[in-house]
């Protein structure tokens, strides 16, 4: 163990606050989407699988090894993706924090498998250009990591199809700022799509239902 | 009588839709009861819900405004509480009378292998409608969504909004890539038998079921 008691607790504190304030912000819903930070070159902390954010407790957070996810120690069975975060991890040196989650704007594109453009210098210095995405897999499964992995070379975000987004940074505050300014960019894209396909100059909600409608409606 | 928790589970509930902006006219809100269901009175929308505003029903209930309620939890032991809401993007799915197919796999888990839009606002068509799905539309209205508890009732509308977000915005940005029926399927089962048990019999002890 290469790291300290005092290091963990502190750790599993952001592990337990990192999945509220998920849900204060908006971040996803329910149980899903999780979070992991690295405890040393081998291990991490993960979230675990299948309970809600508010009940959540520090100690229940397992740690994983980053070489062999099937070994896990202390805390509740770990997060079936917690694959995903371990293959970031090992791939990864300077990352010392993952989230997954499944944002609204983030989702739209997607469930579209679009790339995201670079929509900012912002989203530029954070994300390290446009966010591809990943091939789908269903959850935890071997596809699901490898097209992860796949969409995350030299980026710090990427889509998962029809499932959510990944973020990883050199810490906590990192991922979430790169998590925000992914739902952000994302939307202001279906803004300008919208302007485009309607050739209007002002966007709305309005505007995208009565063109939906007009394109969908029975 | 009412029991408080269940009262204070509805009040809260009531809460959230209205700060989510999934509230309109005509919202329901409603839970099981030891004698039938409790639900927020016709008169009276989320944002101004109190304990006062609560009336308790018989499942058998013909009253016009909550017989389908009463309906779906007679037809669904499971279901534990129903929602009607208004989220502007699932209103516009329902307004389109479209069906949200298969966009996410978080809503093949929770609301189902797709999200219909029924017929007409009939007990019989909205029944019909939830059949084998969490979740149904009501044409030019909002979405009825049903849970073992409040929480999951609560989080499927939020899961039909965002798959709403996805269906809708998909129209400009060149339509969506659908999840296949059989892998949908077996997201389906594996939440509703396994992912989600435990976490949803430990929220049912909170709400006071």
């Amino acid at each position: 163990m290469a790291w300290t008691k005092e290091e963990e607790l502190r750790l599993r504190k952001v592990i337990k606050d990192s999945g509220v304030n998920l849900l204060k912000e908006n971040l996803v819903q329910g149980t899903w989407g999780n979070t992991a930070v690295r405890l040393d070159e081998d291990h991490m902390l993960v979230t675990p699988t299948g309970l809600d954010y508010v009940a959540l407790q520090p100690e229940d957070m397992p740690v994983v090894q980053i070489s062999d996810t099937s070994v896990w120690s202390d805390g509740k069975k770990p997060t079936s993706e917690r694959k995903i975060h371990a293959a970031i991890m090992a791939d990864r040196p300077e990352i010392n924090a993952t989230i997954h989650s499944h944002p609204v704007w983030c989702s739209v594109l997607a469930s579209a498998r679009i790339e995201l453009p670079v929509m900012s210098d912002e989203m530029q210095k954070l994300v390290g250009g446009p966010a591809r995405v990943g091939a789908y897999g269903l959850p935890g499964t071997k596809k699901l990591k490898e097209g992860t992995v796949a969409a995350m070379k030299d980026r710090n975000a990427c889509f998962m199809a029809n499932h959510g987004v990944f973020c990883a940074g050199k810490d906590m505050d990192e991922a979430f700022e790169i998590i925000r300014i992914m739902e952000k960019s994302c939307r202001e894209y279906i803004k300008q799509c919208t302007l485009k396909m309607t050739g209007q100059l002002e966007y709305s909600d309005e505007l995208l239902f009565d063109y939906f409608v007009s394109k969908y409606g029975r | 009588m009412i029991d408080d928790k269940i009262k204070e589970t509805v009040l809260s509930y009531a809460a959230k839709v209205v700060a989510e902006g999934m509230s309109g006219r005509g919202d329901r809100i409603a839970m099981r009861t030891k004698d039938g269901f409790c639900v927020n009175d016709a008169s009276v929308s989320l944002d101004a819900l109190t304990e006062e505003g609560l009336v308790e029903l018989p499942l058998t209930t013909e009253d016009k405004e909550y017989a389908v309620i009463g309906r779906l939890f007679s037809k669904r032991p499971e279901v534990h509480a129903v929602l009607y809401t208004h989220a502007p993007f699932v209103c516009a799915v329902a307004r389109a009378k479209a069906t949200i197919p298969a966009v996410l796999d978080d809503m093949t888990q929770i609301v189902g292998l797709n999200c219909k839009t029924c017929k007409s606002a009939t007990a019989d068509d909205l029944v019909n409608g939830l059949k084998k799905r969490n979740s149904v539309l009501v044409p030019s209205g909002g979405a009825l969504t049903v849970g073992r508890t409040m929480d999951e009732a609560y989080t499927c509308a939020l899961v039909l909004d965002k798959a709403s977000h996805a269906y809708v915005c998909g129209s400009v940005l060149g339509g969506n890539k659908l999840i296949n029926c059989i892998e949908a399927k077996l997201m389906n089962i594996v939440y509703q038998k396994k992912y989600s048990k435990v976490n949803q019999e430990n929220i049912s002890k909170r709400e006071g079921e």
